[in-house]
């Protein structure tokens, strides 16, 4: 009787719960900052090629493989674009783009392509473009407990957990042909996952990392294909893409870092 | 009733045996360095180099027992790497066993490098989410009479972020395949930029080739 009390008291407020997290769940915010040397797309000859590479200078952190993957799939996607995968340019280039002498600044790329070995297999692979990811994703907070158990007869979990996840990446893209920099995206990235567990744990997981790729890929596709960021993902009911800068010229006359 | 209590006296000890061993082995990270390394894009120099890897090279395996027992062969995978390097780096190479060797195949410059030192940082040790790895050779070189030209000290840098259900043995592979990439880089590029070797290769123009070197 005690029993049947106290669920038809904790199963509305179970619900309740239930639906006020799935609303809040896996929600994420994006920033996108643009900045673009020119209005007119990138133009990309026959046979050249865009390459995308992640920083890994820093020892704290570095930008994630899988990201770059991303982002070359977004890029490549349709075949629109030829991306050469970034181990690939590596491997070719070896030792080169190594995180220990890779090139930070444009002038140092520039006075890497004086040696004509680095030039001629640039050339000779159609490299025109390289992109340079910087950032990384990471766990901001963590709250909640919850623990599993299990007995012959069964086992469960119970408690409740959050965590914040924070992408940051900035991309900037170097024209290796007339060797300068054609634009800047940087994207910022918030999400809230949830972990319920009343017996079964329910997993309400925010797509960080893959709500940042999506935004920098697909404003980095703007770059070489008219009416590209058209084709960003719709807004989901529980993805919020908010606050999206294109400061598109407005930062034109900003110099490059060298 | 005698036979069994006897070869209960034998097996149970045996199984304890076996037990104990799974349950240690269990307990440590054995690691064999599977990573394989591009040929490098360097103009070569036009010298014969004999690389001498002795079995302590070719076969070294890190062991570490402090927190963790960690065992780690990293012997092939150098070689490899080292193999690789002086390939691209020169426009002859030779393994070699011995130094002894090297007169009789008209080797210009012999190179012998050695484990100095090996380290690992886990995240359990540095509460950082992060496998690092940390190589340290000597690399002696010696002329063709086997008078020695520099005994360089080369430290290289490795490391990989945890991924998600990556097992730490990958994880220290990918490291120590980074670390070692890394030495590739230094070997490369600084090689020529040791003071001593540097002195050598100035007095020794690569004008020289070695094919007329040879025909001497």
């Amino acid at each position: 009787m005690t029993n049947t009390r106290l669920l038809r008291f904790y199963r509305p407020a179970c619900l309740a719960l239930l639906a006020l997290l799935s609303l809040t769940a896996c929600s994420t915010s994006t920033i996108i900052d643009e900045y673009r040397v020119t209005d007119a797309s990138l133009e990309l000859g026959n046979g050249e090629q865009v390459v995308i590479m992640g920083r890994r200078h820093a020892g704290e952190y570095e930008t994630e493989p899988d990201f770059i993957n991303c982002i070359g799939n977004k890029l490549a996607t349709k075949g629109k674009l030829k991306v050469m995968p970034e181990q690939v340019f590596l491997d070719s280039f070896y030792p080169w783009f190594e995180p220990r002498v890779a090139p930070l600044k444009l002038r140092r790329m520039g006075r890497m392509l004086e040696e004509p070995l680095i030039a001629e297999r640039i050339k000779a692979l159609g490299i025109r473009y390289m992109i340079w990811v910087n950032g990384n994703t990471e766990t901001t907070e963590k709250k909640g407990t919850f623990s599993c158990a299990i007995a012959p007869g069964g086992g469960g979990c119970f408690g409740f957990a959050s965590w914040d996840k924070a992408s940051s990446y900035e991309a900037i893209i170097w024209d290796l042909k007339q060797l300068d920099e054609k634009g800047r995206v940087n994207v910022e990235t918030k999400g809230s996952s949830y972990l319920l567990a009343v017996g079964a744990p329910i997993p309400f997981i925010a797509q960080v990392q893959g709500d940042a790729c999506d935004g920098i890929g697909n404003r980095l596709k703007g770059f070489f294909l008219k009416g590209a960021p058209e084709t960003l993902p719709p807004i989901s009911t529980n993805r919020a893409l908010s606050n999206q800068r294109a400061l598109s010229n407005k930062r034109a006359s900003r110099e490059s870092d060298d | 009733m005698e036979q069994m209590k006897k070869t209960r006296f034998i097996l149970i000890p045996r199984l304890t045996l076996v037990i104990a061993s799974i349950l240690l082995a269990a307990c440590s990270t054995n690691v064999t360095v599977t990573g394989d390394y591009p040929s490098a894009l360097t103009r070569s120099m036009p010298y014969h180099v004999g690389l001498v890897l002795d079995d302590s090279f070719t076969n070294y395996t890190y062991e570490s027992g402090e927190e963790q027992d960690v065992n780690m062969a990293l012997g092939k995978s150098q070689t490899k790497l080292f193999n690789q390097i002086f390939s691209d780096m020169f426009s002859r190479s030779s393994q070699l066993q011995t130094a002894s060797n090297a007169p009789a195949q008209n080797i210009d410059l012999i190179v012998v490098p050695h484990v100095e030192e090996v380290q690992l940082a886990m995240p359990f040790e540095t509460r950082l989410n992060v496998f690092e790895v940390w190589l340290k050779y000597n690399l002696q070189v010696f002329n063709r009479e086997g008078e020695p030209i520099a005994d360089w000290l080369m430290s290289a840098y490795g490391k990989t972020q945890t991924r998600f259900l990556k097992s730490e043995e990958e994880a220290l592979d990918q490291a120590t395949t980074a670390a070692l990439r890394d030495a590739g880089v230094k070997l490369i590029i600084g090689f020529k930029r040791v003071p001593e070797i540097r002195d050598w290769l100035e007095a020794h123009p690569e004008s020289t080739p070695l094919a007329q070197r040879g025909s001497q």
